[in-house]
């Protein structure tokens, strides 16, 4: 070998380039990731799961979850909205006439064009959504200047993407959601839905147990696989257990038996109910739909 | 068998394969290096040097500061929680239901849930000590002007916050008001009795 050095040479800097990049630089830029807190809010976040919950997302893992499921929600954009809450004396339409003299002085063509274009179709009724906008700093300046009495408005902050219209959440995922994840179970496929929110989207952890038992009991087209080895078919002993499965004629088991869940199921849905990615962090902000908590 | 295999394959060509040099095409390098130029490009405009806190659709710190939501209900009503909590939850309790012998209720509290704002906003501002009557119960404490430190909009924020949470329906208290009480009854003033506080309209 003429050029073994060579070679060797190559191969570590190729390989240490790719080390860099794949595991130096991630670790130097969120390594160091730590608690942080809800927006305008003292509550920390994330929430430490409960030991059962840690339990489940190994279960998780063993299962293969990931393999159909992401826990990730990507967003493409970001938009100001602003809304009109109150018109005070103001009838509609001197209202028009007064944002339209106060466009003229600002000076802020682009927007104020599509703004107008709003307002044309606007038959007066509260609350409206006067301007929609990537730009914040114009719409900061247009609620400052339609603040005169009597007229009140909201500035809301609101994620966009396609997978926030499908309703897996107000936000994208941060790395602060998977604070306590070990291993952070990401996925990369999507035969089913997200569930970086599914305990947002589906808190009822008798729906859950059900759903794993036999998806069809409660989504009739489901193509997912059922998980009946997460449970226990057993006779039914001096009374119905309370935890039974409530199964409808279709799936449930033979007279006489019952269906509870195992250690393991009710592990993988304290797992599955503790995914709630839905508050507005530093990194990803946006309003939050309720306003009083 | 393997004797097979060598004549099929290795005698046609017995001389050990060489390495030469020749130079990289001058193409190569150029379409390096052009698109180091432009992943450098992109790479200083949309990651601001690897900050922890930045992801699409942000492309630098200026642009995320400008998105924090700063206005509005929401963001009223969250930092009176913040300043509630800091100052007033330790007695109160972030229930708002107050410690037995400790520090009165203000859930559903007839102090709280004034029509005005005035003789609320005093309590804070001024203190309060002696008898006192909430929700039926007696009370014979005293509280220090615990919101006279805070400044203006977090007192109003958080007035705004007792009064519009855990079932409590009253309306909002603006900085402006805060302010123009606290420039009424100057610094350090003393602190307030039950019958004082009756004697200012609500
Ligand atoms: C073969 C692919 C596949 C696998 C493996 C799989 N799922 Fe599913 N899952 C789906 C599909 C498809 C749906 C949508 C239909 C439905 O709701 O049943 C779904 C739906 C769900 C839902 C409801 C989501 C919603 O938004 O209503 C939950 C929760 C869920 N799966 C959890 C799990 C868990 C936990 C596991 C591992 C034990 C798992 N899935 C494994 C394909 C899969
Ligand atoms: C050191 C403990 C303490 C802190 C901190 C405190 N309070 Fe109080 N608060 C009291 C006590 C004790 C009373 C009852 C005084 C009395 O008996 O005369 C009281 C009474 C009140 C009352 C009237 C009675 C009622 O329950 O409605 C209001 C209103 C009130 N506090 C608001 C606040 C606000 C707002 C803050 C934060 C800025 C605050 N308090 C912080 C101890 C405290």
């Amino acid at each position: 070998m003429k050029n073994g050095i060579a070679i060797v040479f190559a191969a570590v800097v190729a390989l240490g380039a790719s080390w860099c990049g794949l595991v130096l630089a991630p670790t130097l830029q969120l390594g160091g990731a730590k608690l942080t807190t809800v927006l305008n809010s003292p509550d920390t976040y994330p929430l430490q799961r409960t030991g059962e919950a840690s339990l489940g997302l190994q279960i998780y893992r063993a299962n293969g979850c990931a393999a159909c499921h992401t826990e990730q929600v990507r967003q493409d954009g970001i938009q100001a909205e602003l809304m009109l809450t109150a018109l005070g004396n103001y009838q509609p339409e001197d209202f028009k006439a007064f944002t339209e003299s106060l466009f003229v002085q600002q000076a802020l063509e682009p927007v104020t064009n599509a703004l107008a274009i709003n307002l044309k179709g606007w038959n007066g009724s509260l609350p409206f959504v006067f301007l929609t906008t990537s730009d914040k700093e114009i719409a900061d300046k247009i609620n400052q200047s339609i603040n005169v009495p009597g007229v009140k408005s909201e500035l809301r902050i609101v994620a966009t993407g396609a997978d926030l219209a499908r309703g897996w959440g107000p936000r994208r995922s941060v790395a602060a959601d998977y604070l306590y994840d070990q291993p952070v179970q990401l996925g990369r496929l999507r035969a089913g839905p997200d569930l970086a929110n599914i305990g947002v989207r589906q808190p009822d952890a008798n729906w859950q147990l059900l759903h794993l038992y036999a998806p069809k009991a409660v989504v009739p087209n489901s193509t997912m696989p059922s998980f009946k080895y997460l449970f226990a078919v057993r006779k039914i002993g001096a009374a119905l257990a309370p935890e039974a499965l409530k199964l409808n004629a279709e799936f449930a088991p033979a007279a006489g038996y019952e269906v509870v869940p195992t250690a393991a199921a009710k592990e993988l849905v304290a797992y599955l109910l503790s995914l709630r990615a839905n508050v507005p962090l530093y990194e990803a902000p946006f309003t939050p739909v309720t306003t009083k908590p | 068998m393997s004797d097979d295999i060598s004549k099929r394959c290795c005698l046609a060509n017995e001389s050990e394969p060489t390495v030469t040099r020749s130079t990289v095409p001058m193409w190569i390098i150029v379409v390096t290096l052009v698109l180091l130029f432009f992943g450098g490009l992109y790479f200083d405009s949309h990651g601001d040097w690897g900050n922890q806190k930045l992801y699409k659709p942000f492309t630098s710190a200026e642009q995320l500061e400008t998105f924090q939501p700063k206005s509005g209900a929401a963001a009223v009503m969250a930092q009176g929680r913040a300043s509630y909590e800091t100052v007033c939850g330790i007695c109160h309790g972030s229930d708002g239901m107050g410690k037995p012998g400790q520090a009165p209720a203000l859930a559903g509290s007839e102090w709280v849930t004034t029509k005005g704002v005035n003789r609320l906003a005093h309590i804070p501002l001024a203190g309060i000590s002696g008898p006192l009557q909430v929700k039926g119960q007696n009370w014979n404490l005293a509280m220090a002007a615990m919101g006279a430190a805070l400044p203006d909009e977090n007192l109003a924020a958080a007035l705004t916050y007792i009064r519009s949470s855990w079932g409590n329906q009253a309306g909002e208290v603006t900085a402006d008001e805060v302010r123009n009480i606290r420039a009424a009854i100057g610094n350090s003033p003393p602190m307030l009795s039950r019958e004082q506080l009756l004697a200012l309209p609500e």
